[in-house]
């Protein structure tokens, strides 16, 4: 392990100390005033501080410092954590969070806010009460706050390297002598320490005579064992000084009654009178089970630390000793005893493991091993399908011990890869907990009050599609906030709380993941979006449509509800791209609303990306698979539901309604005539922007779950292509992206040097 | 060796001298009391300030009551580390080794 | 024999420090990530010394160093306290719970080793 190495597990510690200290806000807000969760948020700063400090990252250490010192005020009941002060505190840690991400990436942040929240966090501390949030904005360019000192309260980093192994040169000065006084009190003992120990240290500072005072001492019958009776007279001559004198009984200094005084030029002081015993200047026995040889040399270095590099043991003793913590680790694998280099460190991990194994039966893995096993996983129950498919094609015995086997093996491999599949599983509650500083942030611009509330956080996902939530409801939540909530005054005006709600919640739903965004605000407008709808041609003017077909009008390409695009939901991005993006992942959006007391939506997305339910269907001759999820339903055209129009386009009437047809194998140019409806099979599908489709597919041969394999990764994009997949005779069948099959009906051209080469 | 005496006895001093130490040893001598002691410290490699109280106090104890309290076999560590604290134990050195 | 060093403190950051620090000088290092554990561990560590947090979920360092000075076998043990709290309040209850001594973080490699050695034969 190196610095970096450190430094990369003091980021992600980072990162989970945010977490926890946003959490904990939160819940303060929330009225929590568990003196425990006030300490949790205390040590998730003081933590990041303490890391901070040792890799030397010191705009992170002088923020987190003040941060600390207004929680400390809060931890000692000095200051009452209202609202007004923890919406300061939620602010700090935000920025906090940025000086981390900063330190990290070697990003800049914004100076200014971090000074003026410096300003508020000790205007906290000295017991001000927090401004209204919008003066303190204004107040925010007003003054250059002072950059906070860090070495007033004491509190000074210092750069930690490994390097840095010489201690700084003591003042040499002319050796003098020094008539020491030491008599401990008990409790100098009952700490642990000892005056033996102390003694020894002094005596490492020069020539030393010594004379033990033991006139205290009572009979042996009398005395209490464990007091202090032996007091000390010593005379000490160093050249450094009395201050290394004193700070060999730093520790001590409580415990002790200490005296120490230059010895009179005369030299006739007391110390004559009493028999003084002169201390051998080889002590180097003491020391016998010091991991380092002490530097006893005649020059003046008995006090410099020890050499550190000496204390490298040597390649036999590592081994002996690696034999040994490997059998107090019992679980210590034996390797470890085999591995080299950082075998030690392992070792003692795994002993230290084994001892806290109670408390944490947690480990931390590389996500690429866990990959690496998904990946094997996946290979296996391919290949558990092939073997299964070609013991049923040359076996016609179906009862044959075989078959029973296979049976048991594809329990077991679906068994393994749901174990599998759980490993990179993980709770949604990081994503969600970012969300809170975003509905903050937008709460802030548009001026509306705004609580969230999350519930089902543990519920637990795929890592992969963890990563790839947080752009989609980030888009979500700022639309919720900027359009479906309403400002406070008409919120009072309905009769409402001025707060807005926002709840997030998760859930497990057969097999899926269900994930909710409500709000209490006005609802859907549909007056107002289907008037837009009309406008912008998506619909017909006199179009019927039920309430939800309206409310489902804002997931269409360019729908904007907004009277005018805002900073905030604007941005020329509309909910088309987050039902794509949902969509994307294999799942689902759907919103549900009701005037005046808020809309609900409902994203529902598969548990992992590694597998897929897939339909499997065939087209000129090649096997495709359909992503179940796009599809509604599936048809058998008739001929007479059939219409073409232009050159060589055609609809397909489904229940009084037309449907463009897609034809899937002269898309992917797959052949180079139009193919016949009536001989084959129309897959109806949902795309980008709620549009359906009729794709035309030869036939279809069959539901089943899929194992997902990147075409990127092994081959290039291919156009019209989202992936692939190995099927159980052993044949590779392309993976359709529906989408993008769907845009090239409408004259958005695959690269038609590519169609080929993704057949082949 | 040291059973030249019927009344004397041996007190084998543990390796390590510390504060827990310290009542055990207090109480192994009060149990001596009376007898010669011949102490063996041949093993000790640590031995802290109050372990030293307690062998002085009893030194003291064995004094006044006459009887013979010296220190048959002693490790270098415990040499050394008397010496750095000012104990002079070279008088209570049994004088047959 | 290596020294062994029980360190306790929550931060993952200073563990491995610690971990890196100590083994350089050729410790033995023990860790555990709180006072409960550092006391449940204290038996099967039977450390030299111990260096410890005082900010720490669940038991705290101060709780910690009581509750080693209570236990019959492992009270005379010297403990060191890691604490970024250089001020004289901290580092007295620390003492007054029973610490042997103290080391300021962030601490340097040199200080910690020099500390734990101040504090063990």
């Amino acid at each position: 392990m190196d610095m970096n190495e450190i430094k990369e597990i003091f980021f992600q510690e980072c990162e989970e100390q945010l977490a926890e200290l946003e959490s904990g806000l939160l819940k303060l807000n929330d009225g929590d005033r568990d003196p425990e969760t006030v300490n949790a948020v205390f040590r998730a700063v003081h933590s990041i501080k303490g890391g901070a400090g040792a890799f030397g990252l010191d705009d992170l250490v002088s923020f987190a410092h003040v941060f600390e010192t207004t929680l400390d005020c809060v931890r000692s009941n000095r200051l009452e954590p209202t609202q007004d002060v923890l919406k300061v505190m939620l602010r700090s840690a935000d920025v906090l969070a940025d000086l981390t991400n900063a330190a990290r990436d070697g990003g800049s942040v914004d100076g200014a806010r971090s000074r003026q929240l410096i300003t508020e966090l000790e205007a906290l501390a000295n017991g001000e009460l927090p401004q209204p949030a919008a003066e303190a904005v204004k107040a925010a360019p007003v003054a250059e706050a002072p950059r906070p000192a860090v070495n007033e309260e004491g509190f000074q980093p210092v750069a930690f390297s490994f390097d840095e192994f010489e201690a700084s040169e003591p003042p040499t000065i002319e050796p003098s002598t020094f008539e020491i006084v030491f008599k401990p009190k008990s409790e100098l003992y009952s700490k642990g320490n000892d005056a033996t120990l102390l003694l020894r240290d002094l005596s490492r500072l020069g020539e030393m005579s010594i004379h033990c005072d033991m006139d205290e001492l009572p009979a042996l019958d009398r005395m209490n064992p464990e007091a202090a009776y032996f007091s000390w007279k010593i005379s000490l001559k160093t050249d450094k000084g009395e201050d290394a004198i004193r700070a060999v009984f730093e520790f001590a200094e409580w415990d002790c009654e200490l005296d120490v005084a230059l010895a009179g030029d005369a030299s006739a002081g007391a110390g004559e009178e009493l028999p003084m015993q002169p201390v051998p200047f080889d002590l180097s026995l003491l020391d016998e089970e010091a991991p380092a040889a002490v530097a006893e040399d005649e020059d003046q270095s008995a006090e410099q630390p020890r050499d550190l590099n000496d204390a490298a043991v040597s390649a036999a003793a590592t081994a002996s000793n690696i034999l040994q913590m490997a059998q107090t680790a019992a679980r210590a694998p034996a390797e470890t005893a085999k591995t080299a280099g950082p075998a030690p460190v392992t070792a003692a991990q795994a002993a230290g493991q084994q001892g806290a194994s109670a408390a944490t039966p947690t480990i931390r893995v590389d996500l690429d091993r866990v990959d690496r096993l998904i990946n094997l996983v996946g290979e296996l129950v391919i290949n558990q399908a092939m073997l299964s498919q070609s013991v049923i094609e040359n076996d016609t015995n179906g009862t044959s011990s075989i078959n029973m086997g296979l049976e048991e093996l594809q329990q077991l491999t679906r068994e393994i890869q749901d174990s599998v599949m759980a490993i990179r599983a993980q709770p949604v509650k990081p994503v969600f907990q970012r969300m809170s500083r975003i509905v903050r942030e937008i709460a802030d611009m548009t001026g509306k009050s705004v609580r969230l509330v999350t519930e089902g956080e543990n519920t637990e996902v795929d890592k992969t599609v963890i990563d790839k939530l947080a752009e989609p409801l980030t888009h979500m939540i700022r639309n919720a906030v900027d359009h479906g909530l309403e400002t406070p005054e008409k919120r009072v005006a309905a009769g409402k709380n001025p707060e807005g709600t926002v709840r997030l919640t998760a859930k497990h739903r057969s097999g899926r993941i269900v994930i909710e965004l409500a709000d209490d605000g006005a609802g859907i407008n549909r007056e107002k979006v289907r008037q837009k709808a009309i406008d912008n041609d998506l619909i017909a003017a006199d179009a019927n449509l039920s309430d939800e077909e309206t409310d489902n009008l804002i997931f269409h390409a360019g729908f904007s509800t907004a009277d005018k695009i805002s900073d905030i939901s604007g941005r020329g991005v509309g909910m088309d791209v987050v039902k794509r993006s949902i969509q994307a992942l294999g799942g689902r959006i759907n919103i549900s609303s009701r005037p005046g007391q808020g809309s609900i939506f409902t994203m529902s997305l598969p548990l992992t990306l590694a597998v897929l339910d897939g339909m499997v269907v065939t087209v000129a001759n090649q096997t495709l698979v359909v992503p179940l999820t796009a599809i509604v339903e599936t048809l058998q055209p008739e001929a007479s539901a059939i219409h073409s129009f232009g050159a060589s386009q055609r609809l397909i009437s489904i229940r009084n309604s037309f449907c463009p047809l897609v034809d899937v194998g002269r898309i992917l140019n797959f052949r180079a005539t139009q193919a016949n409806p009536v001989e084959g099979v129309a897959l109806l599908v949902e795309s980008e922007g709620g549009g359906q489709r009729a794709l035309m597919v030869d036939a279809i041969q069959g539901q089943r779950q899929v194992v997902i394999k990147s075409l990127e990764a092994n081959y290039t994009h291919v156009p019209g292509i989202a992936a692939a997949t190995i099927l159980g005779d052993g044949r590779v069948a392309l993976i359709l992206d529906v989408d993008a099959i769907v845009a090239a009906s409408r004259g958005q051209s695959l690269k038609p040097e590519m169609t080929l080469a993704a057949a082949g | 060796m040291a059973r030249k005496n019927t009344a004397r006895k041996t007190l084998k001093l543990a390796p390590v001298l510390d504060l827990n130490e310290a009542t055990a040893l207090h109480e192994k001598l009060l149990a001596l009391k009376g007898s010669s002691v011949e102490i063996d410290a041949s093993a000790v490699e640590r031995i802290g300030a109050l372990c030293t109280q307690v062998l002085m106090a009893g030194a003291r104890s064995w004094k006044e009551d006459q009887s013979s309290f010296t220190f048959s076999q002693v490790s270098d560590a415990f040499i050394k580390t008397t010496q750095l604290v000012g104990v002079d134990i070279a008088p209570l050195m049994a004088k047959e080794t | 024999m290596k020294k062994r060093v029980l360190t306790v403190d929550d931060s993952r950051t200073i563990r491995n420090m610690l971990l890196v620090t100590l083994n350089n000088a050729g410790f033995e290092t023990i860790q555990a990530e709180d006072g409960v554990e550092g006391l449940e561990v204290l038996e099967s560590a039977n450390p030299d010394v111990i260096v410890t947090d005082i900010n720490m979920p669940r038991l705290d360092g101060f709780g910690f160093i009581e509750g080693v000075r209570k236990n019959d076998r492992y009270r005379a043990v010297p403990i060191l306290v890691l604490t970024t709290e250089s001020d004289a309040e901290k580092k007295n209850r620390a003492r007054q719970a029973g610490a042997t001594g103290w080391i300021v973080k962030p601490f340097d490699p040199t200080k910690l080793i020099d500390a734990i050695e101040r504090v063990t034969a």
